[in-house]
Protein backbone atom coordinates (compact mmCIF):
# COMPACT_ATOMS: atom_id res chain seq x y z
CA UNK A 1 0.00 0.00 0.00
CA UNK A 2 1.04 3.57 -1.13
CA UNK A 3 1.63 5.67 2.63
CA UNK A 4 -0.32 8.47 1.30
CA UNK A 5 0.98 12.00 1.54
CA UNK A 6 0.36 13.90 4.65
CA UNK A 7 -0.03 18.00 4.30
CA UNK A 8 2.81 19.97 5.85
CA UNK A 9 -0.38 21.45 7.82
CA UNK A 10 -0.97 20.30 11.10
CA UNK A 11 -3.96 18.65 12.34
CA UNK A 12 -6.11 21.70 13.14
CA UNK A 13 -5.20 23.86 10.28
CA UNK A 14 -6.37 20.84 7.85
CA UNK A 15 -9.69 19.88 9.48
CA UNK A 16 -9.88 23.92 9.09
CA UNK A 17 -9.33 23.49 5.24
CA UNK A 18 -11.60 20.64 4.78
CA UNK A 19 -14.89 22.12 6.74
CA UNK A 20 -13.87 24.89 4.79
CA UNK A 21 -13.64 22.98 1.40
CA UNK A 22 -16.47 20.18 2.22
CA UNK A 23 -18.99 22.83 3.87
CA UNK A 24 -21.57 22.29 1.77
CA UNK A 25 -21.87 18.26 2.32
CA UNK A 26 -20.86 18.83 6.02
CA UNK A 27 -23.93 20.90 6.35
CA UNK A 28 -26.19 18.37 4.04
CA UNK A 29 -24.84 15.27 6.45
CA UNK A 30 -25.64 17.77 9.24
CA UNK A 31 -29.01 17.85 8.32
CA UNK A 32 -29.02 13.93 6.89
CA UNK A 33 -28.05 13.72 10.76
CA UNK A 34 -30.91 15.11 12.08
CA UNK A 35 -33.52 13.48 10.03
CA UNK A 36 -31.57 10.18 11.06
CA UNK A 37 -32.11 10.69 14.76
CA UNK A 38 -35.66 11.56 14.28
CA UNK A 39 -36.72 8.84 12.29
CA UNK A 40 -34.83 6.31 14.34
CA UNK A 41 -36.30 7.69 17.50
CA UNK A 42 -40.13 7.07 16.02
CA UNK A 43 -39.19 3.49 14.69
CA UNK A 44 -37.78 2.64 18.21
CA UNK A 45 -40.60 4.38 19.60
CA UNK A 46 -43.22 2.23 17.08
CA UNK A 47 -42.06 -0.71 17.65
CA UNK A 48 -40.79 -1.09 21.06
CA UNK A 49 -43.79 -3.12 22.96
CA UNK A 50 -45.16 -4.37 19.34
CA UNK A 51 -43.44 -6.16 16.50
CA UNK A 52 -44.82 -4.90 13.46
CA UNK A 53 -44.22 -5.04 9.67
CA UNK A 54 -42.67 -2.27 7.42
CA UNK A 55 -46.28 -1.38 5.62
CA UNK A 56 -47.54 -0.60 9.29
CA UNK A 57 -44.87 1.34 10.59
CA UNK A 58 -44.84 3.52 6.88
CA UNK A 59 -48.38 3.95 7.37
CA UNK A 60 -48.11 5.18 11.06
CA UNK A 61 -45.02 7.63 10.33
CA UNK A 62 -46.09 8.61 7.51
CA UNK A 63 -42.98 8.09 5.53
CA UNK A 64 -42.31 5.78 1.89
CA UNK A 65 -42.31 1.98 3.23
CA UNK A 66 -39.15 1.73 1.23
CA UNK A 67 -37.42 4.27 2.89
CA UNK A 68 -38.91 2.39 6.47
CA UNK A 69 -36.91 -0.67 4.82
CA UNK A 70 -33.94 0.45 4.25
CA UNK A 71 -33.74 2.28 8.07
CA UNK A 72 -34.47 -1.37 9.33
CA UNK A 73 -32.49 -2.90 7.09
CA UNK A 74 -29.52 -0.63 8.86
CA UNK A 75 -30.98 -1.06 12.24
CA UNK A 76 -31.13 -5.02 11.92
CA UNK A 77 -27.69 -4.58 10.77
CA UNK A 78 -26.28 -3.12 13.63
CA UNK A 79 -28.13 -4.38 16.02
CA UNK A 80 -30.83 -2.18 17.18
CA UNK A 81 -33.81 -3.80 15.82
CA UNK A 82 -34.41 -7.69 15.63
CA UNK A 83 -37.17 -9.91 13.13
CA UNK A 84 -39.69 -11.57 15.33
CA UNK A 85 -41.92 -14.11 12.97
CA UNK A 86 -44.26 -13.20 10.17
CA UNK A 87 -47.34 -11.43 9.48
CA UNK A 88 -48.65 -12.83 6.15
CA UNK A 89 -45.34 -12.35 3.44
CA UNK A 90 -44.35 -9.71 6.17
CA UNK A 91 -41.10 -9.95 8.43
CA UNK A 92 -42.34 -8.64 11.88
CA UNK A 93 -39.78 -5.84 13.19
CA UNK A 94 -39.22 -5.57 17.01
CA UNK A 95 -36.42 -3.11 19.04
CA UNK A 96 -34.06 -5.13 20.60
CA UNK A 97 -33.47 -5.41 24.12
CA UNK A 98 -31.03 -3.09 25.12
CA UNK A 99 -27.88 -4.17 25.97
CA UNK B 1 7.71 11.81 -6.24
CA UNK B 2 7.55 7.80 -5.35
CA UNK B 3 8.40 5.76 -8.46
CA UNK B 4 8.61 2.06 -8.53
CA UNK B 5 9.43 -0.32 -10.81
CA UNK B 6 7.85 -3.43 -12.18
CA UNK B 7 7.62 -5.90 -14.81
CA UNK B 8 4.25 -5.66 -15.20
CA UNK B 9 1.12 -3.69 -13.94
CA UNK B 10 -2.39 -5.01 -13.83
CA UNK B 11 -5.28 -2.62 -13.48
CA UNK B 12 -8.46 -4.05 -11.90
CA UNK B 13 -8.19 -6.30 -8.82
CA UNK B 14 -11.72 -7.93 -9.91
CA UNK B 15 -11.62 -12.10 -10.66
CA UNK B 16 -9.59 -11.58 -13.83
CA UNK B 17 -7.25 -8.99 -12.60
CA UNK B 18 -6.29 -10.89 -9.41
CA UNK B 19 -5.70 -14.11 -11.50
CA UNK B 20 -3.25 -12.57 -13.88
CA UNK B 21 -1.45 -10.85 -10.90
CA UNK B 22 -1.11 -14.72 -9.31
CA UNK B 23 -0.27 -15.94 -12.60
CA UNK B 24 2.48 -13.76 -13.27
CA UNK B 25 3.46 -13.49 -9.54
CA UNK B 26 3.88 -17.47 -9.38
CA UNK B 27 6.13 -17.03 -12.54
CA UNK B 28 8.36 -14.88 -10.79
CA UNK B 29 7.81 -11.98 -11.66
CA UNK B 30 7.53 -8.40 -9.83
CA UNK B 31 3.79 -7.49 -10.13
CA UNK B 32 2.07 -4.03 -9.16
CA UNK B 33 -1.90 -4.40 -8.64
CA UNK B 34 -4.10 -1.38 -9.08
CA UNK B 35 -7.80 -1.18 -7.68
CA UNK B 36 -9.86 1.87 -7.46
CA UNK B 37 -12.11 0.68 -4.87
CA UNK B 38 -10.75 -0.03 -1.13
CA UNK B 39 -10.69 -3.84 -1.54
CA UNK B 40 -9.63 -6.22 -4.34
CA UNK B 41 -13.08 -8.67 -5.65
CA UNK B 42 -14.48 -6.81 -7.98
CA UNK B 43 -18.36 -8.10 -8.98
CA UNK B 44 -17.47 -11.63 -8.16
CA UNK B 45 -17.30 -10.41 -4.08
CA UNK B 46 -20.84 -9.53 -4.62
CA UNK B 47 -22.28 -12.46 -5.79
CA UNK B 48 -24.36 -15.28 -4.15
CA UNK B 49 -23.21 -17.84 -5.71
CA UNK B 50 -21.66 -19.05 -9.14
CA UNK B 51 -23.58 -21.34 -11.96
CA UNK B 52 -22.93 -24.02 -12.90
CA UNK B 53 -21.52 -25.42 -9.54
CA UNK B 54 -23.78 -23.23 -7.29
CA UNK B 55 -20.33 -23.36 -5.29
CA UNK B 56 -20.29 -20.17 -2.67
CA UNK B 57 -19.00 -17.40 -4.43
CA UNK B 58 -16.94 -15.84 -1.43
CA UNK B 59 -15.22 -19.47 -1.03
CA UNK B 60 -13.44 -19.54 -4.31
CA UNK B 61 -13.10 -15.44 -4.34
CA UNK B 62 -11.88 -14.69 -0.95
CA UNK B 63 -8.67 -17.20 -1.20
CA UNK B 64 -7.53 -14.91 -3.92
CA UNK B 65 -8.12 -12.29 -2.54
CA UNK B 66 -5.75 -12.52 0.45
CA UNK B 67 -3.24 -14.44 -1.84
CA UNK B 68 -2.70 -11.05 -3.89
CA UNK B 69 -2.16 -9.16 -0.45
CA UNK B 70 -0.07 -11.78 0.92
CA UNK B 71 1.95 -12.53 -2.77
CA UNK B 72 5.96 -11.98 -1.98
CA UNK B 73 5.78 -10.51 -5.42
CA UNK B 74 2.81 -8.12 -5.65
CA UNK B 75 2.61 -4.57 -4.60
CA UNK B 76 -1.40 -4.44 -3.61
CA UNK B 77 -2.59 -0.61 -4.08
CA UNK B 78 -6.14 -0.43 -3.08
CA UNK B 79 -8.07 2.91 -3.52
CA UNK B 80 -5.37 4.12 -6.59
CA UNK B 81 -6.95 5.19 -9.95
CA UNK B 82 -4.70 5.48 -13.01
CA UNK B 83 -3.79 8.65 -14.21
CA UNK B 84 -1.99 8.35 -17.38
CA UNK B 85 0.39 6.17 -18.96
CA UNK B 86 3.05 7.20 -20.80
CA UNK B 87 5.68 5.75 -23.07
CA UNK B 88 5.59 2.75 -25.73
CA UNK B 89 6.48 -1.16 -26.14
CA UNK B 90 7.82 -1.88 -23.19
CA UNK B 91 8.71 1.15 -21.65
CA UNK B 92 5.49 2.28 -19.62
CA UNK B 93 5.43 4.98 -16.70
CA UNK B 94 2.06 5.64 -15.50
CA UNK B 95 0.96 7.66 -13.15
CA UNK B 96 -1.35 6.28 -10.21
CA UNK B 97 -3.09 9.02 -7.90
CA UNK B 98 -3.34 7.30 -4.29
CA UNK B 99 -7.09 8.34 -3.09
CA UNK B 100 -6.99 9.94 0.61
CA UNK B 101 -8.56 6.90 2.78
CA UNK B 102 -8.00 9.40 6.08
CA UNK B 103 -7.04 6.62 7.67
CA UNK B 104 -3.31 5.50 8.44
CA UNK B 105 -3.26 1.92 6.24
CA UNK B 106 -0.31 1.08 7.76
CA UNK B 107 -1.35 1.36 11.36
CA UNK B 108 -5.31 0.29 10.86
CA UNK B 109 -5.75 -2.81 12.19
CA UNK B 110 -9.50 -3.16 10.99
CA UNK B 111 -11.01 -2.89 14.36
CA UNK B 112 -14.02 -1.06 12.99
CA UNK B 113 -14.62 0.79 16.66
CA UNK B 114 -14.48 3.68 14.72
CA UNK B 115 -17.41 2.48 12.37
CA UNK B 116 -19.62 1.90 15.38
CA UNK B 117 -18.94 5.43 17.13
CA UNK B 118 -19.56 7.08 13.54
CA UNK B 119 -23.18 8.82 13.83
CA UNK B 120 -23.75 8.55 10.08
CA UNK B 121 -24.92 5.98 8.12
CA UNK B 122 -25.10 6.21 4.21
CA UNK B 123 -26.51 3.59 1.64
CA UNK B 124 -23.76 1.40 0.74
CA UNK B 125 -22.36 0.51 -2.14
CA UNK B 126 -21.92 -3.00 -1.85
CA UNK B 127 -25.27 -3.52 -1.53
CA UNK B 128 -25.95 -1.60 -4.57
CA UNK B 129 -27.66 1.41 -1.87
CA UNK B 130 -30.35 -1.34 0.05
CA UNK B 131 -28.13 -1.81 2.46
CA UNK B 132 -25.80 0.71 4.78
CA UNK B 133 -22.64 1.43 6.26
CA UNK B 134 -21.56 4.35 8.04
CA UNK B 135 -18.89 6.86 6.64
CA UNK B 136 -16.06 5.40 7.81
CA UNK B 137 -16.26 1.61 7.44
CA UNK B 138 -14.68 -1.36 6.90
CA UNK B 139 -15.88 -1.54 2.85
CA UNK B 140 -17.56 -4.96 3.80
CA UNK B 141 -16.82 -8.21 6.28
CA UNK B 142 -14.30 -10.14 3.50
CA UNK B 143 -12.81 -6.88 2.23
CA UNK B 144 -9.15 -7.14 1.91
CA UNK B 145 -7.15 -5.00 3.16
CA UNK B 146 -9.11 -4.97 6.00
CA UNK B 147 -8.86 -1.34 6.40
CA UNK B 148 -11.20 1.48 7.17
CA UNK B 149 -11.89 4.12 4.53
CA UNK B 150 -13.57 7.26 5.98
CA UNK B 151 -16.14 9.16 3.08
CA UNK B 152 -15.16 12.62 3.13
CA UNK B 153 -18.86 13.52 1.25
CA UNK B 154 -20.98 12.35 3.97
CA UNK B 155 -18.50 12.90 6.75
CA UNK B 156 -19.44 16.03 9.59
CA UNK B 157 -15.97 16.19 10.79
CA UNK B 158 -16.94 15.58 14.17
CA UNK B 159 -14.18 13.41 14.91
CA UNK B 160 -15.77 10.97 17.06
CA UNK B 161 -13.74 8.15 15.15
CA UNK B 162 -10.20 9.53 15.86
CA UNK B 163 -11.28 9.59 18.92
CA UNK B 164 -11.61 6.17 19.28
CA UNK B 165 -9.33 4.64 17.42
CA UNK B 166 -7.16 2.60 19.59
CA UNK B 167 -4.12 2.84 17.40
CA UNK B 168 -4.78 6.46 16.13
CA UNK B 169 -5.42 5.54 12.77
CA UNK B 170 -7.71 8.33 11.43
CA UNK B 171 -5.60 10.95 9.78
CA UNK B 172 -7.65 13.74 8.57
CA UNK B 173 -4.41 15.40 6.88
CA UNK B 174 -4.25 13.23 4.34
CA UNK B 175 -4.08 14.32 0.75
CA UNK B 176 -4.17 12.81 -2.79
CA UNK B 177 -1.02 11.53 -4.05
CA UNK B 178 0.23 10.82 -7.48
CA UNK B 179 3.51 8.49 -7.58
CA UNK B 180 4.61 6.44 -11.18
CA UNK B 181 5.28 3.04 -11.89
CA UNK B 182 7.55 1.56 -14.28
CA UNK B 183 6.67 -1.17 -16.29
CA UNK B 184 7.36 -3.24 -19.04
CA UNK B 185 4.21 -4.17 -19.54
CA UNK B 186 0.37 -3.79 -18.59
CA UNK B 187 -2.56 -6.18 -18.29
CA UNK B 188 -6.39 -3.81 -18.35
CA UNK B 189 -8.34 -5.76 -16.37
CA UNK B 190 -11.00 -2.68 -15.11
CA UNK B 191 -14.20 -4.96 -15.90
CA UNK B 192 -17.92 -4.51 -17.06
CA UNK B 193 -20.55 -2.55 -15.47
CA UNK B 194 -24.24 -3.27 -16.24
CA UNK B 195 -26.39 -1.54 -18.48
CA UNK B 196 -27.88 1.31 -17.28
CA UNK B 197 -31.38 0.73 -15.92
CA UNK B 198 -32.70 4.20 -16.44
CA UNK B 199 -31.95 3.85 -20.03
CA UNK B 200 -35.13 1.78 -20.50
CA UNK B 201 -37.91 3.73 -20.63
CA UNK B 202 -40.38 1.37 -21.19
CA UNK B 203 -39.21 -0.78 -18.05
CA UNK B 204 -39.35 1.82 -15.92
CA UNK B 205 -36.20 3.78 -16.03
CA UNK B 206 -34.98 2.59 -13.03
CA UNK B 207 -38.66 4.24 -11.14
CA UNK B 208 -40.57 1.18 -9.95
CA UNK B 209 -39.39 0.46 -6.45
CA UNK B 210 -40.46 -3.51 -7.01
CA UNK B 211 -38.02 -3.72 -10.24
CA UNK B 212 -34.65 -4.57 -9.35
CA UNK B 213 -31.07 -5.40 -11.06
CA UNK B 214 -29.87 -8.31 -10.83
CA UNK B 215 -26.96 -7.65 -8.77
CA UNK B 216 -28.66 -6.43 -5.90
CA UNK B 217 -31.14 -10.12 -5.91
CA UNK B 218 -27.40 -11.45 -5.83
CA UNK B 219 -27.24 -9.49 -2.11
CA UNK B 220 -30.77 -10.62 -1.47
CA UNK B 221 -30.17 -14.50 -1.98
CA UNK B 222 -25.90 -13.93 -0.21
CA UNK B 223 -26.12 -14.63 3.59
CA UNK B 224 -24.28 -11.47 4.56
CA UNK B 225 -27.24 -9.11 1.90
CA UNK B 226 -28.86 -6.24 3.47
CA UNK B 227 -32.22 -7.55 4.88
CA UNK B 228 -30.49 -11.45 5.69
CA UNK B 229 -33.43 -12.65 3.98
CA UNK B 230 -35.19 -11.73 0.11
CA UNK B 231 -37.37 -9.53 0.34
CA UNK B 232 -39.08 -6.89 -1.97
CA UNK B 233 -37.27 -3.38 -1.83
CA UNK B 234 -40.56 -1.17 -2.13
CA UNK B 235 -42.19 -2.42 1.21
CA UNK B 236 -40.17 -5.15 2.77
CA UNK B 237 -42.20 -8.20 1.45
CA UNK B 238 -41.22 -12.02 0.81
CA UNK B 239 -42.36 -12.24 -2.87
CA UNK B 240 -44.15 -14.98 -3.92
CA UNK B 241 -44.26 -14.16 -7.62
CA UNK B 242 -41.02 -13.22 -9.28
CA UNK B 243 -40.31 -12.67 -13.03
CA UNK B 244 -37.10 -12.34 -14.66
CA UNK B 245 -36.98 -10.00 -17.73
CA UNK B 246 -33.94 -11.27 -20.12
CA UNK B 247 -31.98 -9.25 -22.47
CA UNK B 248 -33.47 -6.27 -20.68
CA UNK B 249 -30.02 -4.31 -22.00
CA UNK B 250 -28.72 -6.49 -24.51
CA UNK B 251 -29.87 -7.33 -27.97
CA UNK B 252 -31.63 -4.31 -28.05
CA UNK B 253 -31.05 -1.83 -31.44
CA UNK B 254 -32.39 1.04 -29.33
CA UNK B 255 -30.23 1.19 -26.41
CA UNK B 256 -27.35 0.88 -29.02
CA UNK B 257 -26.37 -2.61 -27.61
CA UNK B 258 -26.52 -5.40 -30.10
CA UNK B 259 -24.60 -8.00 -28.80
CA UNK B 260 -25.49 -10.88 -26.09
CA UNK B 261 -23.86 -10.37 -22.53
CA UNK B 262 -23.22 -13.77 -22.17
CA UNK B 263 -24.20 -14.45 -18.33
CA UNK B 264 -27.77 -13.00 -18.39
CA UNK B 265 -29.66 -16.42 -18.80
CA UNK B 266 -27.07 -18.52 -16.73
CA UNK B 267 -27.27 -16.47 -13.94
CA UNK B 268 -31.49 -15.83 -14.05
CA UNK B 269 -31.47 -19.12 -14.16
CA UNK B 270 -29.32 -19.64 -10.93
CA UNK B 271 -30.69 -17.32 -9.21
CA UNK B 272 -34.70 -19.14 -9.88
CA UNK B 273 -32.84 -21.85 -8.47
CA UNK B 274 -31.45 -20.14 -5.57
CA UNK B 275 -34.64 -18.49 -5.33
CA UNK B 276 -36.69 -21.91 -5.13
CA UNK B 277 -34.25 -22.72 -2.57
CA UNK B 278 -34.44 -19.52 0.05
CA UNK B 279 -38.68 -19.37 -0.39
CA UNK B 280 -40.18 -22.80 -1.53
CA UNK B 281 -43.20 -21.27 -2.17
CA UNK B 282 -41.99 -18.99 -4.48
CA UNK B 283 -43.16 -19.16 -8.11
CA UNK B 284 -40.51 -17.87 -10.95
CA UNK B 285 -40.97 -16.95 -14.57
CA UNK B 286 -38.52 -16.15 -16.76
CA UNK B 287 -39.28 -14.57 -19.51
CA UNK B 288 -36.84 -14.94 -22.80
CA UNK B 289 -36.29 -14.58 -26.58
CA UNK B 290 -34.02 -17.52 -26.63
CA UNK B 291 -32.35 -19.36 -23.84
CA UNK B 292 -28.30 -19.51 -24.18
CA UNK B 293 -26.40 -22.24 -22.47
CA UNK B 294 -23.08 -22.35 -24.03
CA UNK B 295 -20.97 -23.42 -21.59
CA UNK B 296 -19.40 -26.97 -19.56
CA UNK B 297 -22.42 -27.95 -17.76
CA UNK B 298 -24.39 -25.13 -18.50
CA UNK B 299 -27.15 -26.64 -20.86
CA UNK B 300 -27.92 -29.44 -17.87
CA UNK B 301 -28.05 -26.77 -15.53
CA UNK B 302 -30.94 -25.25 -17.37
CA UNK B 303 -32.47 -28.56 -17.41
CA UNK B 304 -32.97 -29.02 -13.77
CA UNK B 305 -34.01 -25.47 -13.56
CA UNK B 306 -37.13 -26.68 -15.71
CA UNK B 307 -37.42 -29.89 -13.67
CA UNK B 308 -37.33 -27.48 -10.97
CA UNK B 309 -40.84 -26.07 -11.59
CA UNK B 310 -39.31 -22.71 -12.85
CA UNK B 311 -41.68 -21.63 -15.34
CA UNK B 312 -39.85 -20.78 -19.15
CA UNK B 313 -41.73 -18.45 -21.15
CA UNK B 314 -41.09 -17.46 -24.55
CA UNK B 315 -41.77 -13.45 -25.50
CA UNK B 316 -41.06 -10.11 -25.53
CA UNK B 317 -41.71 -8.21 -22.65
CA UNK B 318 -42.98 -4.44 -24.30
CA UNK B 319 -43.15 -3.01 -20.92
CA UNK B 320 -43.27 -2.86 -17.20
CA UNK B 321 -45.79 -0.49 -15.36
CA UNK B 322 -46.91 -1.17 -11.68
CA UNK B 323 -50.48 -0.93 -10.15
CA UNK B 324 -51.50 1.56 -7.25
CA UNK B 325 -49.92 -0.92 -4.97
CA UNK B 326 -46.74 -0.67 -6.89
CA UNK B 327 -46.93 -4.76 -7.82
CA UNK B 328 -45.36 -5.01 -11.50
CA UNK B 329 -47.49 -4.86 -14.51
CA UNK B 330 -44.86 -7.37 -17.23
CA UNK B 331 -46.79 -6.64 -20.95
CA UNK B 332 -45.31 -9.69 -23.09
CA UNK B 333 -45.93 -10.48 -26.46
CA UNK B 334 -46.27 -14.30 -26.64
CA UNK B 335 -43.91 -14.90 -29.61
CA UNK B 336 -45.06 -17.83 -30.44
CA UNK B 337 -48.75 -17.47 -29.95
CA UNK B 338 -48.98 -14.24 -31.21
CA UNK B 339 -51.07 -12.46 -28.69
CA UNK B 340 -49.85 -9.92 -25.88
CA UNK B 341 -51.28 -11.09 -22.43
CA UNK B 342 -50.23 -8.89 -18.74
CA UNK B 343 -49.20 -10.66 -15.54
CA UNK B 344 -48.75 -8.68 -12.54
CA UNK B 345 -46.21 -9.96 -9.98
CA UNK B 346 -44.52 -9.12 -6.61
CA UNK B 347 -40.79 -8.75 -7.98
CA UNK B 348 -39.57 -8.34 -11.24
CA UNK B 349 -35.30 -8.47 -12.11
CA UNK B 350 -34.41 -6.97 -15.37
CA UNK B 351 -31.72 -9.07 -16.24
CA UNK B 352 -29.37 -6.66 -17.32
CA UNK B 353 -26.08 -6.49 -19.87
CA UNK B 354 -22.83 -5.71 -19.53
CA UNK B 355 -21.27 -2.90 -20.59
CA UNK B 356 -17.38 -1.50 -20.00
CA UNK B 357 -16.50 -0.40 -17.01
CA UNK B 358 -14.33 2.39 -17.14
CA UNK B 359 -13.17 4.51 -20.41
CA UNK B 360 -10.26 3.34 -22.89
CA UNK B 361 -8.67 6.51 -23.28
CA UNK B 362 -6.29 6.88 -20.49
CA UNK B 363 -4.67 3.87 -21.67
CA UNK B 364 -4.50 4.79 -24.93
CA UNK B 365 -6.72 2.18 -25.90
CA UNK B 366 -9.54 2.09 -29.06
CA UNK B 367 -12.68 0.81 -28.12
CA UNK B 368 -14.40 -1.78 -30.66
CA UNK B 369 -17.72 -1.67 -32.20
CA UNK B 370 -19.23 -2.99 -28.96
CA UNK B 371 -17.31 -0.55 -26.59
CA UNK B 372 -14.83 -2.91 -25.08
CA UNK B 373 -11.36 -2.96 -25.77
CA UNK B 374 -10.61 -3.68 -29.10
CA UNK B 375 -9.03 -6.93 -29.79
CA UNK B 376 -7.14 -6.76 -33.44
CA UNK B 377 -6.92 -10.68 -33.79
CA UNK B 378 -9.57 -11.86 -31.79
CA UNK B 379 -9.33 -14.89 -33.62
CA UNK B 380 -5.31 -15.78 -33.13
CA UNK B 381 -4.71 -13.51 -29.98
CA UNK B 382 -7.94 -12.51 -28.06
CA UNK B 383 -5.24 -11.05 -25.01
CA UNK B 384 -3.80 -8.07 -27.86
CA UNK B 385 -4.68 -5.05 -27.51
CA UNK B 386 -4.19 -2.40 -30.03
CA UNK B 387 -1.23 -1.28 -28.02
CA UNK B 388 2.06 -3.47 -27.87
CA UNK B 389 3.03 -4.66 -24.05
CA UNK B 390 -1.07 -3.86 -23.65
CA UNK B 391 -2.97 -6.77 -22.63
CA UNK B 392 -6.70 -7.64 -21.82
CA UNK B 393 -8.20 -9.65 -18.96
CA UNK B 394 -11.48 -10.22 -18.64
CA UNK B 395 -14.48 -8.31 -18.87
CA UNK B 396 -12.95 -5.18 -20.25
CA UNK B 397 -12.23 -7.14 -23.39
CA UNK B 398 -16.05 -8.19 -23.69
CA UNK B 399 -19.29 -9.94 -21.62
CA UNK B 400 -17.94 -13.17 -20.60
CA UNK B 401 -18.39 -15.03 -17.21
CA UNK B 402 -16.08 -16.11 -14.30
CA UNK B 403 -15.10 -19.22 -15.93
CA UNK B 404 -14.06 -17.47 -19.12
CA UNK B 405 -12.80 -14.28 -17.23
CA UNK B 406 -10.11 -16.68 -15.51
CA UNK B 407 -9.43 -18.40 -18.60
CA UNK B 408 -8.71 -15.11 -20.27
CA UNK B 409 -6.53 -13.57 -16.97
CA UNK B 410 -4.20 -16.33 -17.20
CA UNK B 411 -4.04 -16.15 -21.32
CA UNK B 412 -3.12 -12.61 -20.51
CA UNK B 413 -0.28 -13.44 -18.07
CA UNK B 414 1.00 -16.12 -20.32
CA UNK B 415 1.25 -13.43 -23.15
CA UNK B 416 2.47 -11.09 -20.69
CA UNK B 417 5.37 -12.97 -19.74
CA UNK B 418 6.21 -13.86 -23.05
CA UNK B 419 6.85 -10.29 -23.92
CA UNK B 420 8.16 -9.44 -20.91
CA UNK B 421 11.30 -11.83 -21.22
CA UNK B 422 10.90 -10.57 -24.89
CA UNK B 423 12.16 -6.89 -24.07
CA UNK B 424 14.60 -7.86 -21.40
CA UNK B 425 16.46 -10.53 -23.37
CA UNK B 426 20.06 -9.49 -23.48
CA UNK B 427 22.29 -10.83 -26.24
CA UNK B 428 25.65 -11.95 -24.84
CA UNK B 429 26.68 -14.00 -27.39
CA UNK B 430 25.11 -14.53 -30.77
CA UNK B 431 23.37 -17.31 -30.28
CA UNK B 432 23.46 -17.56 -26.98
CA UNK B 433 20.93 -15.46 -25.11
CA UNK B 434 20.08 -14.46 -20.95
CA UNK B 435 17.32 -13.44 -19.16
CA UNK B 436 17.67 -10.47 -16.48
C1 LIG C 1 -25.97 -10.42 -11.58
C2 LIG C 1 -24.77 -11.15 -12.08
C3 LIG C 1 -24.55 -12.45 -11.68
C4 LIG C 1 -23.46 -13.18 -12.18
N1 LIG C 1 -23.31 -14.49 -11.79
C5 LIG C 1 -22.28 -15.21 -12.33
C6 LIG C 1 -22.13 -16.59 -11.99
O1 LIG C 1 -22.88 -17.15 -11.19
N2 LIG C 1 -21.11 -17.31 -12.59
C7 LIG C 1 -20.27 -16.73 -13.50
O2 LIG C 1 -19.40 -17.42 -14.04
N3 LIG C 1 -20.38 -15.39 -13.81
C8 LIG C 1 -21.37 -14.63 -13.24
N4 LIG C 1 -21.47 -13.30 -13.56
C9 LIG C 1 -20.43 -12.68 -14.40
C10 LIG C 1 -19.22 -12.25 -13.52
O3 LIG C 1 -19.66 -11.30 -12.59
C11 LIG C 1 -18.10 -11.69 -14.37
O4 LIG C 1 -17.74 -12.62 -15.34
C12 LIG C 1 -16.84 -11.38 -13.57
O5 LIG C 1 -17.14 -10.72 -12.37
C13 LIG C 1 -15.91 -10.50 -14.41
O6 LIG C 1 -14.75 -10.22 -13.69
P1 LIG C 1 -13.76 -9.05 -14.12
O7 LIG C 1 -12.57 -9.14 -13.24
O8 LIG C 1 -13.55 -9.08 -15.59
O9 LIG C 1 -14.56 -7.67 -13.86
P2 LIG C 1 -15.03 -6.94 -12.51
O10 LIG C 1 -15.57 -7.89 -11.54
O11 LIG C 1 -15.90 -5.81 -12.99
O12 LIG C 1 -13.68 -6.35 -11.90
C14 LIG C 1 -13.06 -5.20 -12.40
C15 LIG C 1 -12.27 -4.54 -11.29
O13 LIG C 1 -11.52 -3.47 -11.82
C16 LIG C 1 -11.67 -2.32 -11.00
N5 LIG C 1 -11.45 -1.14 -11.86
C17 LIG C 1 -12.26 -0.67 -12.84
N6 LIG C 1 -11.69 0.41 -13.41
C18 LIG C 1 -10.50 0.61 -12.78
C19 LIG C 1 -9.46 1.58 -12.93
N7 LIG C 1 -9.52 2.54 -13.84
N8 LIG C 1 -8.39 1.50 -12.12
C20 LIG C 1 -8.32 0.51 -11.19
N9 LIG C 1 -9.26 -0.42 -11.01
C21 LIG C 1 -10.35 -0.38 -11.80
C22 LIG C 1 -13.09 -2.44 -10.47
O14 LIG C 1 -13.27 -1.68 -9.30
C23 LIG C 1 -13.18 -3.95 -10.22
O15 LIG C 1 -12.70 -4.30 -8.96
C24 LIG C 1 -22.55 -12.56 -13.08
C25 LIG C 1 -22.74 -11.22 -13.46
C26 LIG C 1 -23.85 -10.53 -12.99
C27 LIG C 1 -24.07 -9.11 -13.44
S1 LIG D 1 -15.53 12.43 11.68
FE1 LIG D 1 -16.79 11.70 9.97
S2 LIG D 1 -16.30 9.55 9.76
FE2 LIG D 1 -15.54 10.21 11.77
S3 LIG D 1 -17.21 9.73 13.18
FE3 LIG D 1 -17.52 11.85 12.53
S4 LIG D 1 -18.90 11.69 10.74
FE4 LIG D 1 -18.07 9.66 11.10
S1 LIG E 1 -9.32 3.35 11.82
FE1 LIG E 1 -8.88 2.75 13.94
S2 LIG E 1 -10.90 2.29 14.81
FE2 LIG E 1 -11.13 2.30 12.58
S3 LIG E 1 -10.84 0.16 11.96
FE3 LIG E 1 -8.84 1.16 11.81
S4 LIG E 1 -7.85 0.77 13.78
FE4 LIG E 1 -10.04 0.36 14.09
Amino acid sequence: MMPTETSSLSRGEMLKRLRAEHGESVERTQQLLREQKRVQQEVCKSIREKAKTVPEIAEELGMKPADVLWYLASFRKYGLVVEEGMCGDYPLYRKAEEK
Amino acid sequence: MTKIHVDALVVGGGIAGMQTALDLGDQGYQVALVEKEPSVGGKMITLSKVFPTLDCCSCITTPKMSAVAHHPKIQLFTYCEVDRVDGQDGEFTVSVVQKPRYVNADICTGCRLCEYECPITVPSMFDRGLGSYHAVRVPFSTAVPQIAVLDIEYCLLCGKCEKVCPVGAVDFTQTPETFEIDTTSIVLATGFEMTDVSAKKEYGAGRLSNVIDPLMMERFLAPTGPYGRVLRPGDGMEPTTIAYVQCAGSRDETLGIEYCSRTCCMYAIKQSMLISGALPLAEVTIFYMDIRTFGKGYEQFYQNAKAMGVEFVRGKVASIQEDENHYPIVRVELTEEGRVVERTFDLVVLSLGMVLGDPLARFGLQPAEDGFASLPSVNASPWATTRPGVFVAGTAGGPMDIVDSIVTASAAASAASAYIRSKTQVSIEEGEVAYV
